[in-house]
């Protein structure tokens, strides 16, 4: 009797086995067919043996640490559980010209110049502002997106109405992002409340748990598309030239990566990537920015 | 290594900042799991099922709900729900609330590591229910749980992280982790996290050794 029960137990088991095979087997396809389509080229551009586009050639895909949850620059798409907005365009954009798949990660403001030192990712794109401090450990891309930096309060909230207002006030951002210093500067008595993602900001101020959050507009902007009884208030705090991360020192893959990113402005894309997922909601219009690697960071001195 | 010493001299204020965060954050939680365990344990050991059945309902429920979730109750959830409970509050109660679920199940265990015949005998001696409580079974059993004692304070000094994380105060970890990410000397950073984490937890195992040495019961 017992023996008979278990041979039944091992056959389910392995018919089970099967079918999840099979399913994870339907998943890899679709995957590979899908990324294929969209990004490999007909033909792959060569690069000298040795450089880094030639080894992530070689790989097959590139690793680009982003953001999930930050719309519009990176977040995760309920529905379709794919990662999408404007950071993530230009990875794509980057890895069709290498031709090769990218491979997305989350890399959080605090963890994303380890992710690179330590080789976890080869490429940064996360809303990541470029400053000096920064450059001493990483290299930048050249700028691909300015942001400002503002403040977001409830639209009941009458009392903050600029910078100056947040004196003894709770206000949030994240842990690592150039806000930290920022408010420091800017707002010196106010209560700094660190959080570890963007969501966590939006969750405190949602519940009243902080006055305000400060940081970075478009991503302010894509808290009032979750929720519209929040708003901007003041004018812009900074300026935050956006840059891709790159290893330090690799200076071929930096001039792979400009010269992608120029393309990428120049033959209209760019502006494209921006209505698509910015100028749609703010309706404002933006042109790709024309500010250099070096003036983002003498702005920072 | 000078370095590391440099990164401390630099950042002592906000080090020592928070440290002091995690004191008050540990010893909040501290006295709410001992006074709340205490209570759920007498709970656990009462005469009447039904009070026996309260207490076992608090130990699983705290017991069994990872912390993070607690804290993500007590902070996100009944800010919701329109309690306007401030970070210290919530992130004590859930520390010190989660914890008081162990110290209860092992001061219960302790009590049930009194011989029976210990009790009989008591009771044959003319002793009543509560004074062979209070006399025979308690000071035996608060001696054997000591050290299990000591392994929870141990245990929560360490949860005491996820805290900071959650309700966004400032703690020592945190503090570490604001100075890694603005000097980017993130082995100096996390290793003074590390020491200060070390030094309560080495004062809680010194306090514990010397409680244990007064009054454990040598067998």
């Amino acid at each position: 009797m017992q023996g008979t029960t278990w041979r039944w137990i091992t056959i389910l088991a392995l018919a089970l086995g099967v079918l999840v095979a099979a399913g994870c087997g339907d998943d890899d396809d679709e995957g590979a067919g899908g990324a294929a389509t969209t990004t490999t080229p007909a033909e792959q551009r060569s690069f000298a043996a040795g450089t880094t586009m030639a080894e992530l050639q070689e790989a097959g895909e590139i690793k680009i640490g982003v953001k999930y949850d930050v719309p519009p620059f990176g977040f995760k798409n309920p529905e379709t559980n794919a990662i999408e907005g404007f950071d993530i365009d230009i990875g794509k954009a980057i890895a069709t010209e290498l031709g090769v798949k990218p491979t997305f990660i989350e890399a959080i403001s605090d963890n994303r110049i380890p992710f690179l030192k330590d080789g976890t990712a080869d490429l940064i794109l996360s809303t990541m502002t470029i400053n000096a401090e920064r450059d001493e450990e990483i290299d930048f891309s050249e700028p691909y997106f300015i942001a400002r930096g503002r403040i977001l309060v409830k639209k009941d909230n009458n009392e903050i109405k600029d910078v100056k207002d947040l004196a003894g006030k709770e206000v949030c951002t994240v842990l690592g992002s150039t806000y930290e210093e920022t408010l420091k500067k800017q707002a010196p008595t106010a209560k700094r409340r660190l959080v570890d993602t963007y969501s966590e900001c939006l969750e405190l101020i949602q519940n009243g748990a902080v006055d305000a959050e400060s940081t970075d507009d478009v991503i302010l902007t894509g808290h009032i598309i979750q929720d519209d009884e929040l708003k901007l208030v003041g004018k812009p705090l900074t300026t935050e030239p956006y840059g891709a991360g790159l290893k330090e020192g690799d200076t071929a893959f930096k001039e792979f990566v400009d010269e992608t990113i120029q393309k990428f402005k120049d033959d209209g894309r760019w502006k494209q990537t921006y209505d698509k997922w910015i100028g749609r909601y703010t309706g404002e219009d933006q042109e790709p920015p024309t500010m250099t690697l070096k003036e983002a960071i003498d702005l920072t001195k | 290594m000078s370095s590391f010493v440099e990164l401390l001299t630099e950042n002592y204020g906000a080090l020592a900042s928070g440290f002091w965060v995690t004191c008050r954050l540990v010893v909040g939680a501290f006295v709410l799991a001992a006074v709340v365990g205490t209570l759920v344990a007498a709970l656990r050991i009462a005469p009447s099922k039904w009070l026996q059945r309260v207490g076992g309902v608090y130990v699983e429920t705290f017991r069994n709900i990872p912390l993070l979730v607690l804290l993500f109750i007590s902070y996100f959830g009944l800010r919701r729900a329109g309690l306007p409970v401030n970070a210290w509050t919530a992130g004590i109660a859930a520390l010190g609330l989660y914890t008081a679920a162990y110290v209860a199940e092992v001061l219960r265990s302790g009590v049930f590591a009194v011989s029976r015949g210990q009790i009989e005998a008591a009771l044959s001696l003319g002793f009543d229910q509560r004074q062979t409580l209070r006399r025979i079974v308690l000071p035996q059993a608060v001696r054997t749980v000591i050290s299990p004692l000591g392994s929870i304070t141990i245990a929560m000094i360490k949860n005491s992280v996820i805290v900071g994380g959650v309700v966004a105060i400032n703690d020592l970890l945190k503090e570490s982790r604001i100075i890694a990410s603005r000097t980017f000397e993130t082995e100096a950073a996390f290793f003074w996290a590390a020491a200060g984490y070390l030094l309560l937890t080495v004062a809680a195992t010194v306090a514990i050794r010397r409680l244990e040495l007064r009054y454990a019961i040598r067998r």
